[in-house]
């Protein structure tokens, strides 16, 4: 068995950790880091709610060995905006409805967001491929494509108060 | 599930990648891309003592055109592929074949020399190699090896590199003259492995007949077939969508496609005829709008 | 027998012109968490000191356990306990109907919680590890020592019924049946001008939800074992006692938020394993199941055989309906009895039929078990049903949309089962709306391609049988500065389940949806709402909590018109506060203040019953079997690929009656993912057995449908305000998982002209259906 220290970028912090060669960037982000915000869906890559962002692109970390994130750049979910406050991709998913469930939704925003960097003024269609790689079993992804839609028209969020109730569970 | 541990290796040089295999033996894997090697790790269908992980080894990233060969290092990703910059934009087929490769995750760590050494029968590139009549270079302790890609792939997942090689670039010839490609995949969903995938690439003459037709076949069989007979019928052929449908109809498919959970046998064995011809009429038609090499 | 005393019915409705809140498409608390991922769901709970807890899991599908050996297991470093069958106090566990106290007979059923001399399907649980790290529990895993002796099984459940065949458990392979009749179907069937008759297959398949089951128990500082998991039902903390010894009391179960349920979360999943390796360490132990061995070892969808007769008169009215229904319930139970009735129920279809006799059967194999799952029998009724309607259409030259809409149920018709339907019926409406919907007919987009039309309706009940008394409950309450606090035990399993209830309570009481805190799914904590399953939470638990809230306002409603010197009837809610005739206006605080010194409660805890009935012989012309159904209609365009067989789904109008939409964009979101979810029913989804062996264990292999794969699905919401939920709604979980299917086969032989009669329906079936592959075969 071999161990590493690697260095790399969490969200714009600098991480130094000591990772097992054999373990994946998905682990050690969940239960090494306490990065929760990336979720295990299906260990193939297929799924895509494990994707994370390296160097700005979108790939599975639970395909991905953590001495691989050595000096690069990985985005969660929660990278995405300052804590407490919501990306306006973000708000556009609150607002239309987008996330049910929510367990496919870290993956889709970050890809979402990747996507939308490339190409600002995306047809339908196009968001519709964009995200073909993220899995959903709630959404039926109309509302998904909605809310990428109107994130990428820049358009504010059609609905009223998005605050919502305080709730802990 | 977590892996079993393994010992792990960065090399920082071909060479150095080349020694430490040798030093190894059997019971190491060599990690490109991951896509099809980690699941297989985290899943412990494979236990390997060692994995050599080849990521550092920037010599074979190298893309470079030298008159009619394309060059393509092992290490390149589908997603460049996808893209097309630079020289590998003179082959059209590798842009078409790269998009229709897993999902944009895949495409983005994935590795073209890490599809062609893993073999799936279902894969893609191994398929347009095929088509391309491309040559492997393989890299070991004896040396350079150049292997032609019918020789390559031997079977299911199996290829002709030997212990201790590394697959290093593919090179693949470019037609000199008027060519078209197109690639007719059948999947069950978007971004799935192929169940059929027909590589099609028509190069005509001056008078508009086909000089040259090639067919490669993904998923009909353990490895890439060539439909030897149905290219052999239509060389000097005016092209039409007939002429296409009645050399498929007439004549031996050299595929042996088995049946699984996917499809059986006798599905494959049509889609292959379905899908031939409309390759072949969409390569046919972008060679005669002048698309070149 | 002693009728049990008729309770709740529906809470005064308001009209919907004052309706500030209920109604409009609010964004959800909870979306707002999940898009920052602050939502913990079940599997990113850590504890200190926290072990993981694996299983080990049968290799065969019928065997005996020769030797089970774990000596060397637990003795290898980091592995804190080995559990086999010998150390489960009572390794029985009931599967009663979930939730439920009362006891219903055949549908009370059991399972091991461990295997012990037999297993009985691949993947069924033998042997628990719990250790220090994955990889020691792994590694323990592989060191126990099994040795089966496989043993003959059987897997087809028509084989199952012949004599001779191997049991799967002592008491013979028949596990339960169900008849409907009416009126005399043969008579009727021979009298016919028509009859249409067909034999149908619908296959297994997994809920597939992207979050794998898990949870994290411990036991805490009083001793009550506490476990904290992605469920549907909390009270499942009874099955742990009962399993563990312990008193009810002992044992509490927190739901998490669920990362999808569809009814693979309402049998016991990860509980009973906690409860045991957490009781046995004193530790925390955490269990993640792999997307691998959920979809080996998980209950999945029973599959039917459905043989269908219908016949009509030359004007298509229909005269007879005759079922005969044959499910497999795989290697146990569980709750393939309730099932097999929901299916029976509702074989007939949405239509008047004046003769029906409907059987079902449902037997044990060596399959892997069949559950619960969205539509729950009902929804693979429609491809038969359905089918036999377009079969008869066809057969006397009607339009689809027309022998639908005569022969659509209307409010005060009976079913087949004696059920007089009290609510207003939306079927023919709906087929019209979602046919004309369609619009004009395309041309299709390729030469090889030919363009159809398919229609299907469908009755799926909501609120669940009416034997079984059900109930839920919740609590609203004032915070003295006006907030108000929503606890109820409703677990949330992505449908908006908790936010409804803050849109209803702040409906009543005036208040800002934000002022509202909710807090759900604790058995030790939040009154018991019941399970969510069965299309039943906005039902039960939005009754509740207007009950609730209504029963708060009418406590406080009092003091503030004292205070504002206004007439009881003058005061208004709203805005945060109240307001009197004058106008004048008070600020809740001040009002709660008031409460306070004169010792007027400021909450209120609310109980609704459901409309109770005793148990019923569905043959005998029974009677009321659900407390109201939902009824509804999609419309499919398709493109066949000739060559290929490939179907395309090219548009999808999906129309249902939701009675009152509360939230008309979680409304919408329930239809379209519910109408994909039956996209992939429909067209490739597949649980692949190979004489028990599971084919379809990883993602890549088992197919769910992409977003390339579906068109956006065009919900259109009827409201017909006559539901039995809060303020008229109806329940939409379930109801629009069973139409596509359905749709979808008659739109491909509007296309081809070629009747798919199996799920599902794969380009291979239809290019065999097109002759293109030479000779029929059966396999895949």
């Amino acid at each position: 068995m071999t161990e590493l220290t690697i260095a790399f970028t969490l969200n714009g912090e600098r991480r130094e950790v000591r990772v097992a060669a054999h373990e994946t960037l998905l682990a050690l982000l969940r239960d090494g880091l306490g990065a929760i915000e990336v979720k295990d869906g299906c260990g193939e890559g297929v799924c895509g709610t494990c994707t994370v962002l390296l160097d700005g692109e979108p790939v599975s970390s639970c395909l991905l060995l953590a001495v691989r994130a050595a000096g690069r750049q990985v985005t969660t979910v929660r990278g995405l905006a300052p804590v407490g406050s919501l990306s306006p991709l973000q708000e556009a998913f609150v607002a239309h409805g987008a996330a049910q469930c929510g367990f496919c939704t870290p993956g889709m925003l970050l890809t979402a967001h990747a996507f939308l960097q490339q190409h600002p003024r995306p047809t339908r269609d196009d968001i519709r491929r964009a995200i073909s790689g993220n899995l959903c079993r709630c959404t039926g992804y109309a509302k998904i494509i909605d809310a990428i839609e109107a994130a990428s028209a820049g358009a504010a969020p059609p609905s009223p108060s998005s605050a919502g109730p305080a709730r802990r569970g | 599930m977590p892996a079993a541990p393994f010992d792990y290796h960065a090399p920082a040089t071909v060479a150095e990648a080349l020694a430490t295999l040798n030093a190894l033996g059997d019971d190491a894997k060599v990690l490109a891309g991951g896509q099809s090697l980690v699941p297989m790790l985290t899943l412990r269908l494979v236990r390997p003592a060692a994995v050599v992980d080849i990521h550092g080894l920037d010599e074979l990233r190298g893309v470079r055109r030298d008159g009619d060969t394309l060059e393509i290092g092992a290490l390149v990703r589908h997603r460049a592929l996808e893209l097309g910059e630079g020289p590998l934009g003179s082959c059209p087929l590798l842009q078409e074949a790269a998009g229709l490769i897993g999902n944009v995750r895949v495409r983005a760590m994935g590795t073209i020399g890490g599809s062609l050494a893993h073999a799936d029968p279902a894969a893609e590139w191994p398929a347009v190699v095929r088509a391309l009549d491309g040559v492997l270079v393989a890299r070991g302790p004896g040396g350079e090896r150049a292997i032609p890609a019918a020789e390559f792939f031997t079977g299911l997942l199996s290829t002709s590199l030997r212990p201790g090689e590394l697959l290093a670039a593919v090179r693949l010839p470019l037609p000199a003259g008027r060519a078209g490609y197109a690639v007719e995949e059948f999947t069950r969903r978007a971004g799935d492995f192929a169940v059929v995938a027909a590589m099609a690439a028509v190069e005509l003459d001056g008078g508009g007949r086909a000089s040259r037709v090639r067919v490669a076949v993904a998923g009909a069989g353990p490895a890439p077939v060539r439909l030897a007979a149905v290219e052999k019928a239509l060389a000097g052929v005016e092209p039409s969508e007939q002429a296409f449908r009645q050399a498929v109809a007439d004549h031996k498919l050299e595929i042996e496609p088995d049946g699984d959970v996917h499809a059986s046998a006798d599905y494959r064995r049509h889609l292959t005829r379905v899908l031939t011809v409309r390759a072949l009429v969409r390569a046919a038609a972008r060679a005669a709008k002048g698309a070149r090499a | 027998m002693a009728k049990s005393p008729a309770r709740g019915g529906s809470v005064a409705v308001r009209p919907a012109e004052e309706l500030r809140v209920v109604g409009r498409p609010i964004a959800r608390h909870d979306a707002r968490d999940k898009v920052q991922a602050a939502t913990l769901y079940a599997a990113d709970w850590q504890m200190p000191g926290m072990l993981h807890g694996v299983v080990l899991r049968s290799v065969y599908p019928s065997a005996r356990i020769r030797r089970l050996d774990t000596a060397r297991a637990a003795a290898l470093p980091g592995v804190a306990a080995v559990l086999t069958a010998r150390d489960v106090p009572h390794n029985t566990l009931w599967t009663d109907v979930p939730g439920q106290t009362s006891q219903v007979g055949a549908l009370r059923a059991r399972i091991q919680v461990l295997a012990d001399r037999m297993v009985r399907y691949q993947g069924e649980p033998v042997a628990l590890v719990a250790a220090e790290t994955l990889e020691a529990a792994h590694a323990a895993l592989e060191a126990i020592e099994v040795e089966y002796e496989p043993a003959a099984g059987v897997f087809d459940p028509e084989e199952a019924l012949r004599p001779g065949a191997p049991r799967v458990h002592e008491e013979g392979n028949l596990l339960a049946r169900w008849h409907v009749r009416c009126g005399d179907a043969d008579a009727a069937l021979e009298r016919a001008d028509a009859v249409v008759e067909h034999t149908y297959r619908c296959q297994f398949i997994d809920h597939a939800y992207l979050e794998p089951e898990c949870g994290v128990a411990w036991v805490d500082a009083d001793g009550v074992v506490t476990i904290r998991v992605a469920t549907q039902v909390i009270e499942h903390f009874r099955d742990v006692a009962e399993v563990l010894g312990l008193p009810h009391n002992r044992v509490r179960v927190i739901g998490t938020y669920v990362g999808g349920g569809f009814g693979g979360k309402e049998d016991v999943t990860v509980e009973v394993f906690l409860g045991l390796l957490a009781s046995r360490t004193r530790r925390p132990v955490r269990m993640i199941w792999s997307r691998q061995e959920s979809l080996l070892a998980r209950p999945k969808r029973h599959p039917f055989l459905l043989h269908y007769r219908t016949g009509a008169s030359r004007d298509g009215t229909l005269v007879a309906q005759k079922v005969e229904l044959l499910a497999d319930s795989g290697a146990y139970a569980y709750l393939s009895a309730l099932v097999l009735m929901y299916a029976t129920v509702t074989a007939a279809g949405p239509y008047r039929i004046p003769n029906a006799t409907i059987d079902a059967r449902v037997v044990y194999t060596n399959n892997p078990p069949t559950s619960a799952m969205r539509g729950f029998g009902g929804m693979q009724m429609v491809l038969g049903y359905e089918s036999q309607m377009d079969g008869l259409a066809r057969r006397l030259e009607l339009d689809p949309v027309a022998i639908r809409v005569r022969n659509a149920l209307r409010k005060g018709d009976r079913l087949p089962v004696g059920q007089e339907l009290e609510t207003h019926v939306g079927v023919a409406e709906a087929a019209q709306r979602a046919w004309a919907a369609l619009g004009p007919r395309r041309a299709p987009s390729a030469p090889a391609r030919r363009a159809g039309r398919g229609l299907a309706c469908n009755i799926q009940p909501y609120g669940r049988i009416v034997w079984l008394h059900d109930w839920a409950s919740a609590w609203v309450g004032f915070e003295m500065d006006g907030t108000l606090v929503v606890r109820s035990g409703v677990p949330d399993v992505g449908g908006g389940q908790a936010s409804s209830l803050c849109q209803i309570a702040a409906e009543v009481l005036g208040v800002a949806v934000e002022r509202v805190a909710v807090h759900i799914g604790d058995s030790a904590l939040t009154p018991l709402a019941g399970t969510t399953t069965a299309t039943r939470q906005l039902y039960m638990s939005g009754n509740a909590v207007l009950q609730a809230a209504a029963g708060l306002r009418a406590q406080v409603l009092p003091v503030a018109a004292q205070m504002l010197e206004t007439p009881l009837d003058r005061v208004t809610l709203r805005d945060g506060g109240a307001a009197g005739a004058s106008g004048r206006r008070l600020e809740w605080a001040a009002v709660l203040k008031e409460c306070a010194r004169l010792g007027v409660s400021r909450s209120y805890l609310g109980v609704y019953h459901a409309p109770a009935g005793d148990p019923v012989d569905l043959d005998r012309g029974g009677g009321r079997i659900f407390p109201d159904y939902t009824f509804g209609a999609h419309a499919v365009e398709v493109e066949v690929d000739t060559e290929t067989g490939a179907v395309a789904v090219v548009r999808h109008v999906a129309c249902h009656d939701v009675g009152r939409a509360i939230n008309p964009q979680s409304v919408e979101g329930q239809i379209q993912g519910g109408a994909v979810m039956g996209l992939g029913y429909g067209l490739m989804e597949e649980v692949v057995l190979d004489r028990g062996v599971n084919l379809s264990t990883n993602l890549a292999s088992y197919l769910i449908p992409t977003s390339l794969d579906v068109p956006d699905v065009e919900p259109l919401l009827l409201e017909s305000h006559e539901g039995k939920g809060p303020f008229g709604a109806r329940g939409i979980g379930e109801p629009p998982i069973g139409p596509p299917a359905a749709a979808i086969a008659n739109a491909v032989e509007d296309a081809i002209g070629v009747r798919i009669t199996e799920l599902p329906i794969t380009p291979e079936r239809v290019a065999r259906a097109l002759g293109l592959l030479g000779a029929p075969r059966t396999g895949p």
